[in-house]
């Protein structure tokens, strides 16, 4: 049974309103499943916005059917006209870029719609962005502040890189949180349960994005159901985007919602802080081997004309596109390959201020907002034979869609195969 | 021919008596974009039962992977009548339970480590399954 607060049992019996109240209903038998005793107040959130094609299921374009259906799972029509007033809620990527349509293949109708989901979703509260990395825009929860997200990547970083508090939840419940403003007291929510589960051990050195990448991979491979990995090794140069990038291929390769690096992540001073003085469950160990085949189980092998490539997954930050414009300047983007970028738009608006889109689109380039190949999906891809990306997410994501050819690299590797229209056996990334 | 049952017990949290053939994925099914929603079919790159529909079945899975978008992939089933009839976990999590809520099928969770369903069930087996006192009899010939 879960316990509420008198606040919280005002708006189970709809003194709030409608939608509080449904969210609120959702959320307390979410809790019960659980298993929770009690809720927790949100105050971070990001939500799925937009007209994402798996909406198509419920047969109906009028937004308020589906948003009662699909995301409260409610067969009485509500309206989606607010949210909780003490969260800072923005959008996660929707599946059309904000300002074109054209160059995707996407017809102005299904561009409006989706533009009338987002407008719907900004006047009830959500702050539209369009971005799988809410925190390049300040949506930065503290240690132990309490957050919702519907970005897989975000939950594993929010909680071990941050040290804030945050389940996987879902799609549907990050919106009954950012309406009702209440999530279960379960899981990463509670302090104890965040004590490292097994201990992975790295055992061959991690370089580049691209090895940070496969290394969450690999741990995401051997990992139970439900593990806490806590990570050892003698890594060194580690940045942000590794461990984002790292953090962000864990969680798609398995259902981890948290990981500790032992000496880098806040709950994680020593290996026996991260167990919280428990007793690891289980291990593995990491080598090179390990490393070389999750390589080798994302990237097809051979070699082959390409005519699509794309950075940026999660989103590039203002660096990533300088460090991708200076390798660009003065090369030109092969006639058949379409070069694409996905950032967040004020990126965009940074890297135009420092010219760095005038150097992309010189290569015969493009730098694209607010959604990525994946979420654009079938219209858009179907046009393409042979895709190469530098993220592994991106390159599972478009396998899964039943892409002929994808081949995945380090991002220079990508950049190389654009202008040379090929992926070569040079391209390919060896441990 | 012989008849096996074997009976294994979790704890209910969706209420509802159903039976159906198991399809059990020991690696679970991935989010986003691993099924389609509008035939329950199968399709994350990899997975043992790729091309398989979930429709109809007795799904039993360790937990939930890969993208938050997990439970909005299998509402979106339900809603285009591709849901199975009811399911089970290992061990819930977030992403299953959140899932679950908007199901609202026959699910039981939490079952003891040598009452593993992913290990006990396998595919074709008939399952009947009471989600309010979270039984499962398991049949096979």
């Amino acid at each position: 049974m879960v316990k509420l607060s008198d606040d919280e049992n005002r708006i189970i019996d709809g003194q709030a309103g409608k939608l509080k109240q449904v969210a609120m209903q959702n959320i307390v038998r979410y809790a019960e499943i659980l298993d929770a005793q009690s809720l927790c107040e949100v105050t971070k959130a990001t939500v799925f916005c937009g007209a994402h094609h798996y909406l198509d299921a419920c047969k109906s374009d009028d937004f308020d059917v589906v948003f009662s259906r699909m995301n409260m799972a409610s067969d009485e029509i509500l309206t989606f006209d607010t949210t909780y007033d003490n969260c800072y809620i923005q959008s996660c990527v929707s599946p059309c870029d904000h300002h074109a349509y054209k160059p995707f293949g996407q017809p102005k109708a299904f561009f409006k719609k989706n533009r009338h989901y987002l407008d719907r979703a900004r006047k009830a509260g959500v702050n539209i962005v369009g971005s799988c990395s809410p925190y390049l825009t300040g949506w930065l929860p503290v240690r132990g502040e309490h957050f919702v997200t519907t970005e897989s990547g975000v939950t594993v970083i929010a909680n071990s890189i941050w040290g804030a508090m945050g389940n996987a939840d879902g799609i549907e419940a990050a919106f009954w949180s950012a309406i009702c403003g209440r999530t279960p007291r379960w899981g990463n929510h509670v302090r104890e349960n965040r004590a490292g589960t097994h201990l992975v051990q790295v055992e061959t050195s991690i370089e580049g994005m691209l090895a940070w990448d496969l290394l969450g991979k690999a741990i995401g491979g051997k990992l139970l159901s439900s593990a806490i990995p806590v990570v050892s090794g003698k890594f060194s140069e580690v940045t942000f985007n590794k461990l984002r990038q790292m953090l962000t291929a864990l969680a798609i390769s398995s259902n981890c919602e948290m990981c500790h690096i032992v000496g880098l992540t806040p709950e994680a001073n020593s290996i026996d802080g991260a167990l919280q003085g428990k007793q690891a469950l289980g291990g593995c160990r990491i080598d090179d081997t390990c490393i070389q085949e999750a390589y080798d189980a994302v990237c097809d092998s051979g070699a082959g004309s390409v005519d699509f490539v794309s950075l940026g997954c999660p989103h590039y930050d203002i660096d990533q596109l300088k460090k991708t414009a200076d390798y660009l300047k003065g090369k030109t983007i092969h006639p058949d390959v379409k070069f694409t970028i996905w950032t967040l738009y004020p990126i965009k608006a940074i890297a135009d201020e420092n010219g760095y889109t005038q150097i992309v689109e010189d290569a015969g380039g493009s730098i694209h907002t607010g959604t990525c190949p994946a979420s654009i999906g079938d219209r858009f891809l179907s046009q393409y034979d042979a895709f190469v990306f530098d993220s592994l997410k991106q390159a599972e994501c478009i396998k899964s869609a039943g892409a002929k050819n994808v081949y995945y690299g380090d991002a220079f590797r990508c950049i190389d195969a654009a202008v040379s229209g090929k992926w070569e056996g040079r391209c390919r990334w060896k441990k | 021919m012989q008849m096996e049952k074997i009976i294994i017990t979790g704890r209910g949290v969706i209420a509802g008596v159903v039976e159906g053939e198991a399809l059990v994925c020991p690696k679970s099914i991935t989010g986003w974009a691993g099924i389609d929603p509008e035939t329950g079919i199968i399709e994350e790159h990899g997975n043992i039962n790729k091309g398989k529909s979930i429709k109809q079945k007795i799904l039993v899975l360790p937990g939930s992977k890969g993208s938050n978008g997990w439970s909005c992939y299998f509402g979106a089933a339900l809603v285009a009548g591709a849901a199975p009839k009811g399911w089970m976990f290992t061990k819930i999590d977030s992403s299953a339970g959140v899932a679950s809520a908007v199901m609202k099928i026959p699910t039981i969770v939490d079952f003891d480590e040598s009452q593993d369903p992913c290990k006990l069930i396998k595919n074709g087996d008939w399952v009947k399954m009471n989600g309010e006192t979270g039984q499962v009899e398991i049949s096979r010939i």
